[in-house]
């Protein structure tokens, strides 16, 4: 699969059928990938195909002028879909090169089934169902699906859907939706009040770094609303009451565009679980609206039309 | 230096007493994230997992954010309300060498350059009791700034691991101070010292991530109008505040109030230079293009902060690196500069 991406992407820059490819390198740290944007055709050797490809570089297509050939996995593939609905992409200028994805895989789980860190562990070797973690000459086996993020346990659109070359053969999705679900399932067990707490416990922590946001592709308002000073909607001040309305707004505002890639609770610095309510927004907008993010590029946009059997009176 | 020692089951029964006299912070996991946090008491299971704190100690003396005063409008006019002034102090328990050194380097902002009246009493009241690293990450590179992951300096006491026992140097007066009047501590050996040694050793020859700062003043200067450059280690940046907001050296801060009805508050906050809107408030963000952002936060430290102040504003924690994103490595951004063919003089209308 990684041979083929890197003879294609540099096929791709060589017959000038794209200017840029985005896809991923080996990063500086052990099991970690790196984005690679770059126009240079040599580069393309240094393109990586493996369990840690974890960034969802549609991100970065709005950044690049000209054609893109693009690296993406099923979730990424959305995301792409997505920013074609909202006119934010012309599909023209994208050649998608689509991996189907196994499940990426979620380090801070790898740590705490070891109690080791990252840089302390030998190997971490995804086989099938299985992943291997070597540690200090020792061999220790999980299943996959406790070493994977949530929201890949929960991917039911591992394959991109939308694609130009695809680089391998299809894979299953919906590992395990029960597991991905964990954590929501808890809160909706608990009363609101304890669910206030809860947050509000959760929210406290945010030093507002802004990299939920600027990390996801769904957010693409070219001035964020948290941060406009007239009206003041909130305070740029990391208030817990604050940091509340940042993420609830932000929320509804990726309705319908959040392609669940699970971006923001990955790269939060401390470790707010985002994704409980992004999941929680996906679900609801599937069962209100029978609409998941990025599926068909055709279609409209979630939340900027309206039909006519719509539930609520005063849109008619 | 004069020194003692502690069984390091007795840290709890060390930090009780400390508590009767100070708010003592250690290591702690509680919020949900690994930070200096008011001791609870009894818990010392930090000494297992500690390696670094994600929020670095400069939280306890400049944090994420804080009131500067009330205001309050009648027809009189404005009446301001300062904040109390908290008279406890902080001791901070475990801080490691690049945070103890990056709260010298922060001193420069706050009281050489102006005297900042949030951060100084706080930070001249504390006592900072080190504890020399033993498991350095890979992402850290303390050596190449100058510093030695369980060097004594930049703290009051010194903690050194050598084994069942910590080592404990007096290293200011406030340190010593506080030894003389701290009981339950056993005298060290000349056994001691060397184990102490060696352990410093030890794990100096751990920091295995390394770069050149010989000259890199001169070399960023040479390149900073490379436009070429800068746009292409720019590219992967999402322009998030992590690596500024959680660098150790980092000081900028925002200042916002709200105002409702008649009753107003002043509240200043953590602000990076990252950010697209950074200074937009009193004027325009001059860096409108992320590569000039990202060109800012490394000549920032290697730079600018050394022409004022004559030190690098980089210890090497690596917490930039750890927590990023994309996996942007500051390292690799120094150690790829363009091999130097002839220095060029940054244009004045290109400063910024």
């Amino acid at each position: 699969m990684e041979q083929k991406l890197k003879q294609e992407a540099k096929s791709l820059l060589e017959q000038g059928k794209v200017d840029w490819i985005i896809g991923f390198e080996p990063g500086s740290l052990k099991f970690t990938t790196t984005p690679l944007i770059t126009k240079d055709k040599n580069d393309a050797d240094r393109l990586v195909i493996n369990p840690f490809i974890v960034n969802n570089l549609a991100n970065f297509l709005t950044e690049v002028k000209g054609r893109v050939g693009i690296v993406a996995k099923g979730c990424d593939s959305r995301s792409i879909v997505s920013l074609i609905q909202d006119n934010k992409v012309v599909r023209e200028n994208v050649v998608i090169l689509g991996v189907p994805c196994p499940g990426i895989i979620d380090l801070g789980k790898v740590e705490r089934l070891v109690g080791k860190d990252r840089d302390e562990l030998d190997d971490i070797i995804r086989e099938g169902d299985k992943v291997i973690i070597k540690v200090n000459g020792e061999k220790k086996e999980f299943p996959a699906t406790e070493a994977l993020f949530d929201n890949c346990l929960a991917c039911e659109f591992p394959t991109p859907q939308e694609y130009d070359i695809l680089l391998g053969e299809p894979k299953p999705g919906a590992l395990n939706l029960a597991q991905s679900r964990g954590n929501i399932e808890k809160l909706e067990g608990l009363t609101p009040e304890q669910r206030w707490d809860f947050w509000k416990k959760e929210l406290s922590r945010c030093i507002r770094c802004y990299a939920c946001r600027n990390v996801c592709p769904a957010c693409f308002c070219q001035r964020c609303f948290v941060e406009e000073t007239e009206p003041q909607w909130a305070l740029p001040v990391p208030r817990w009451q604050d940091n509340l309305i940042f993420q609830i707004v932000r929320n509804i505002h990726v309705a319908g565009r959040c392609t669940d890639c699970g971006e923001c609770e990955r790269v939060c610095p401390v470790n707010i679980p985002l994704r409980s309510l992004t999941r929680e927004m996906y679900d609801i907008v599937d069962e209100l609206f029978h609409f998941k993010a990025g599926m068909d590029k055709d279609a409209l946009p979630l939340m900027t039309h309206y039909e006519q059997e719509e539930a609520e009176e005063f849109f008619r | 230096m004069t020194s003692k020692k502690i069984d390091k089951k007795d840290i709890a029964k060390l930090l009780g007493q400390w508590s009767r006299q100070f708010a003592v912070l250690a290591p702690s996991k509680a919020s949900g994230v690994a930070e200096m946090a008011e001791w609870d008491g009894t818990d010392t299971s930090f000494l297992g997992w500690y390696r670094n704190t994600v929020i670095p100690p400069k939280a306890s003396f400049f944090p994420p954010m804080e009131e500067m005063f009330r205001f309050q409008k009648d027809r009189e006019g404005y009446h301001i309300e300062l904040p109390p002034t908290n008279e406890h102090k902080q001791l901070i328990f475990g801080i490691r060498p690049c945070d103890a050194r990056a709260l010298a380097i922060l001193d420069m902002t706050f009281k050489e350059a102006y005297e900042d009246p949030y951060y100084l009493p706080k930070r001249s009241s504390a006592v900072l009791v080190g504890l020399g690293c033993t498991n350095p990450y890979d992402s850290c590179f303390c050596t190449s700034l100058g510093i030695s992951p369980a060097q004594s300096t930049d703290v009051d006491l010194m903690l050194t691991d050598t084994g069942d026992e910590f080592l404990i140097e007096e290293v200011t007066d406030k340190g010593k101070g506080l030894i003389a009047k701290t009981s339950g501590l056993k005298e060290t050996t000349e056994d001691d010292e060397a184990k102490a040694k060696e352990a410093k050793e030890t794990s100096h020859n751990k920091v295995t991530r390394k770069i050149d700062t010989e000259g890199i003043g001169d070399r960023l200067l040479a390149f900073f109008d490379d436009e070429d450059y800068w746009e292409k280690i720019a590219a992967k940046c999402i322009s998030c505040g992590i690596c500024t907001l959680l660098c150790p050296t980092c000081y900028c801060f925002d200042i916002n109030d709200e105002l409702v009805r008649q009753q107003g508050t002043r509240f200043r906050s953590w602000d990076s230079c990252a950010f697209p809107l950074y200074t937009k408030m009193p004027m325009e963000n001059p860096r409108l293009e992320k590569w000039r952002r990202v060109r800012q936060k490394v000549c920032h430290k290697y730079e600018f902060y050394p022409m004022t102040f004559n030190v690098i504003a980089c210890t090497g924690c690596g917490r930039c690196i750890r927590l990023c994103p994309v996996n942007w490595d500051i390292t690799q951004t120094l150690a790829n500069l363009p091999v130097k063919t002839e220095a060029k003089r940054g244009k004045a209308s290109n400063i910024l």
